[in-house]
């Protein structure tokens, strides 16, 4: 048992350090550390769980061990920023004023087919209209447009819009959902006065109705519903 | 903090108890081991019945451990143990002594190699 721990150790870092050395673009949307728990957790479950002749422990020991060892690195990792860089890496700045940074690339192993894959998903088609485009730790572009390339804001053309805030579901296919009808300060009659405003009998024939901050209210009719 | 200290305590905790088990196995398997070969001894002294009394004594001390050797070792090892067990007190019956001492020295090796494999060692790890 004891070699399980120190080889469930062992490896964790290996296996930590291997996906580090692989850069980013390998990790996806996890940082290597939760990629690596992850990778390991589903292995060492499906052992004793398929092996009846494996003792339960033998798969127990290095999940907890793994999962010790987890919560420690990311209590590290809050503490110390020198330590998280170690661990997951820092961001690298690929695309710079419009300009490819092409040895971040190669150091991250991201290929230039990848990066226009990833301006094109952003709606980015020109790379001469980035700013700055910043390989995240976890895999991610994060992808800034220069200030004359972003759409304008309410704020930028002076105008003062109502703030609608969240809009909570009250009608869910045809269930009235009664805590959020409360919740707003509303009651029955005001739910009818509003089904009849929008020629509806029954809660039952909507599919959806929300309201907002500003008692804004979207019904939608179920199809067929009458 | 607290969480990164519960966390390394988890850990003391997890390579104690599993030295704890290592250390325990040894001792266990070292009484087992000098069992067999004292009943080896007195089978080659022409003292059957004594000797099969000591193997199914040393039996029955594996036996009182099963479910802690079930919960930690390998099935088939625990398994291929309590067969040679039973081959061994076979061939003390039968008192053929050539057969027996082979036997026995298979299980012998079979138990050392037990602990063996649970002992903290470079080899091990690696």
């Amino acid at each position: 048992m004891v070699i399980a721990f120190l080889r469930t150790i062992i490896l964790y870092v290996f296996i930590i350090a291997g996906i580090r050395l692989m850069g980013k673009r390998q990790v996806g949307e996890l940082e290597p550390s939760e990629l690596v728990l992850a990778l390991l957790i589903a292995d060492l479950a499906a052992v004793p769980m398929q092996d009846f002749g494996i003792p339960l422990l033998t798969g127990l020991i290095p999940i907890l061990t793994l999962l010790c060892l987890t919560m420690a690195l990311s209590v590290l990792t809050m503490k110390s920023v020198k330590f998280r860089a170690v661990l997951c890496g820092r961001p690298s700045i690929i695309v710079e004023n419009g300009k490819l940074r092409q040895g971040e690339m190669k150091k991250n192993r991201f290929t230039l087919d990848e990066l226009m894959e990833e301006l094109r998903m952003k709606g980015v088609t020109d790379l001469s209209t980035v700013k700055y485009a910043i390989l995240e730790t976890n895999g991610q572009l994060s992808v800034l447009p220069f200030a004359a390339q972003q759409p304008p804001t309410a704020q930028d053309l002076n105008l003062h819009l109502p703030e609608p805030g969240l809009p909570v579901v009250l009608i869910n296919d045809g269930r009235l959902i009664r805590r959020n009808l409360l919740g707003r300060g509303f009651n029955d009659q005001w739910l009818e006065k509003q089904l009849k405003a929008h020629k509806v009998d029954r809660v039952q024939d909507v599919f959806l109705m929300t309201v907002d901050e500003t008692n804004q209210v979207c019904l939608i009719e179920k199809e067929g519903g009458r | 903090m607290k969480r990164f200290w519960i966390a390394l305590a988890l850990l003391a905790a997890l390579l104690c108890g599993t030295l704890l088990h290592t250390y325990s196995l040894g001792g266990f398997t070292r009484r087992l081991t000098h069992s067999l070969e004292g009943a080896q001894d007195l089978a080659r002294a022409d003292r059957w019945e004594e000797a099969h009394t000591l193997t199914e004594e040393a039996l029955q001390t594996w036996s009182d451990r099963d479910v802690y050797l079930h919960v930690l070792l390998r099935h088939a090892d625990t398994d291929q143990i309590y067969a040679g067990f039973q081959e061994v007190l076979a061939l003390l019956e039968s008192r053929e002594y050539g057969e027996y001492a082979a036997a026995n020295a298979r299980l012998v090796t079979q138990i050392g190699l037990l602990s063996e494999a649970e002992q903290l060692t470079l080899k091990n790890v690696l």
